[in-house]
């Protein structure tokens, strides 16, 4: 019986080592003979667990260590401390038959030959993986349709759209039916239909819509839109400079910390003082905690905690002339940069 | 979900697979622009043998003299024509792209594939092998009814086989050689220089710049152990019949050395490499 597809970071630190430049003419001089080494922090201390037909998030600002997390967790990476296993073993020192369970997908690089069409990429991939000839051929026609390429199978990659290409990419990572996949920014470029027509796939065969009665792919999502992680995934993880800032369900941190909603005013001509800087209205407005974020000359936009926001827009229709009034939950960008400004770990 | 069984077969059967289908997709590749393929499979290794016939005909005249180092302008010539052919068929620096795709992080999705992406390469090459064996033979049939009387015609059958037998294992030494070279892009980034340097260097030693035998006896004796004068200057004097079964002898097992050699050093450098590559590009 094989190993359950669980991925586990254990105290996990990945320090890189590199040289720091000497400035001018007599610095690069002695950069020739003499260099001083840097160390930097890429990851420190993370614990994290991850487990099998799971759909985890993984969020971060740029140079957060997301990627560097996935490269330790695929085995491309050493960690330098702590211990990053998938199925049971250390990612870095994997088996021929784990690689097998398991599939990447790098936005920013093709995993398919540049040069060829993807259904000969897609053949070399069978033949790597070890796919039988039947099912093989099910799964391309099958995944082609469904993410709307069929027609694009036999044109060179490199006269397909981003989106056909992203399309491809995914099916190629998919095509050996791996309980592990890794996707590093998939979405990154694409138009909201490419996009949305990805996330469907992935939710589909996260939940097991491969055909197979068995559990779904397990399958850890990177990406800076927020739409791919808030409509696909349950857990969410939040790296910042290479700590974990926060790992749990996603509906939870939005209940616990978003609790807020977001109130878009827009005024009435009349009421166009009340919209300037330095007005009453802000300060009248601060006692239902209230936090005025946006400002055009007629649209304000204020964050309200949910249990308020009723009253809230009450006195608001009191105070001033309003066209038109919108409320939303609070976007997920926002409750993100709250959660980095609080510099918090937040488990839930 | 547990993944994919194995459609069948154990590792070495996989890659035989995955080489095969390599070697397929590299002759699409080769053969998809027809201009790329007129320069690059068929007229690829003439212009330097071209240049060289001028030079030392300049040679031969300015010095007066008959010979040079027991070759006539007529053998210098003979030696120059079979040098460009046989060079058509040893692995070359431009063969691979290795170092690019370690620079710009492509080589990342092999890392995670249930691979020896050494496979890849050697397809590259069974690729480039296959097409030259045929080419080679035709243009130099088309050459002999051409210039029939005067065009250099091999010894015996034998000789042949046994050029050839050398060419193909140098050129094989060529192949570990410039993947040597192109995994030092783990660690830096003048692989280009560095295999420009090389493939001077091999073609001097295979005597491609100037016949080996009009080099003094010491330089030869030492040439004599390194596997580049096996792959071109050997080949064409047992073409010729200038040099015999001993010599070719010698050449296989210096060959085969030089190859068991070279693949552990390829070895050794793959994986050391791999434990320092940070996956960049992704």
């Amino acid at each position: 019986m094989s190993e359950p597809a669980t991925i586990r970071c254990e105290n996990v630190q990945k320090v890189f080592r590199t040289y720091r430049r000497q400035k001018g003419f007599a610095g690069i001089l002695r950069n020739l003979f003499r260099r001083e080494t840097v160390e930097v922090t890429a990851l420190a201390d993370i614990d994290l667990a991850i487990e099998p037909g799971e759909l985890v998030g993984l969020i971060g600002p740029n140079g957060a260590g997301k990627t560097t997390l996935v490269k330790a967790l695929v085995g491309i990476l050493p960690v330098t401390g702590g211990r990053a296993t998938l199925f049971g073993r250390d990612s870095f020192h994997l088996a021929e038959r784990h690689k097998r369970r398991l599939s990447l997908v790098m936005g920013q690089r093709s995993q398919l030959w540049w040069d060829l069409p993807p259904i000969d990429s897609f053949r070399l991939l069978r033949e790597i993986y070890q796919v039988d000839r039947d099912v093989f051929e099910r799964r391309v026609k099958e995944y082609a349709e469904r993410l709307d390429v069929s027609d694009r199978l036999a044109i060179q990659l490199r006269h397909l759209s981003l989106g056909q290409r992203m399309k491809m990419e995914i099916i190629g990572a998919f095509l050996h039916d791996p309980e592990i996949v890794f996707l590093d920014e998939p979405t990154i470029g694409l138009d909201l239909v490419s996009s949305e027509t990805i996330r469907t796939f992935l939710v589909e065969l996260n939940q097991g819509g491969n055909g197979r009665a068995a559990n779904g792919a397990t399958i850890v999502l990177t990406s800076h839109d927020m739409e791919d992680i808030e409509e696909t995934c349950k857990r969410l993880v939040i790296l910042d400079a290479g700590r974990l800032l926060f790992d749990g369900d996603l509906m939870d941190l939005q209940r616990r910390i978003v609790g807020k909603r977001s109130v878009e005013v827009h005024l009435d001509p009349s009421s166009a003082e009340a919209a300037q800087a330095g007005s009453p209205l802000e300060r009248e407005l601060a006692a239902f905690g209230a936090e005025l974020v946006q400002r055009a000359p007629l649209t304000l936009t204020f964050i309200v905690p949910a249990e308020r926001t009723q009253a809230f827009i009450r006195r608001l229709f009191e105070l001033v002339e309003i066209r038109d009034l919108t409320v939303e939950r609070q976007p997920l960008e926002q409750l993100i940069k709250e959660i980095f400004q609080g510099r918090e770990v937040v488990t839930a | 979900m547990t993944g994919s069984a194995p459609a069948s077969g154990s590792g070495l059967a996989r890659d035989l697979r995955l080489l095969g289908r390599a070697v397929a997709y590299e002759f699409q590749k080769v053969t998809a622009f027809r201009t790329g393929f007129i320069v690059q499979e068929l007229l690829r290794g003439i212009e330097r043998p071209v240049v060289l016939l001028f030079l030392f005909h300049a040679v031969y005249q300015v010095g007066g003299r008959d010979e040079v180092g027991g070759y006539s302008y007529a053998d210098t010539v003979h030696y120059l024509l079979l040098i460009a052919f046989f060079e058509k068929l040893v692995f070359h620096d431009r063969g691979l792209d290795l170092s690019l795709q370690i620079f710009e992080g492509y080589v990342t999705k092999y890392l995670v594939m249930p691979m020896r992406y050494f496979v890849l390469p050697l397809g590259r090459w069974v690729q480039f092998v296959a097409l030259q064996v045929v080419v080679v033979p035709c243009l130099w049939g088309i050459g002999a009814l051409a210039l029939s009387g005067w065009w250099p015609l091999p010894v015996s059958g034998l000789a042949v086989l046994e050029a050839l037998c050398l060419i193909l294992l140098g050129s094989y030494c060529h192949l570990l050689l410039y993947f040597i070279l192109h995994s030092l892009a783990f660690w830096l980034d003048v692989v280009w220089s560095l295999l420009v340097m090389a493939r001077f260097v091999t073609l001097f030693i295979g005597g491609a710049v100037l016949p080996v035998a009009m080099m003094p006896e010491r330089v030869i004796d030492v040439l004599r152990w390194l596997f580049p004068y096996w792959t071109l200057a050997a080949p064409v004097e047992l073409f010729l019949g200038h040099q015999g079964h001993a010599d070719f002898g010698r050449g296989v097992l210096v060959l085969g050395a030089s190859a068991i050699g070279l693949e552990i050093v390829r070895q050794l450098l793959w994986r050391a490499g791999i434990r320092r590559y940070s996956g960049s590009g992704m």
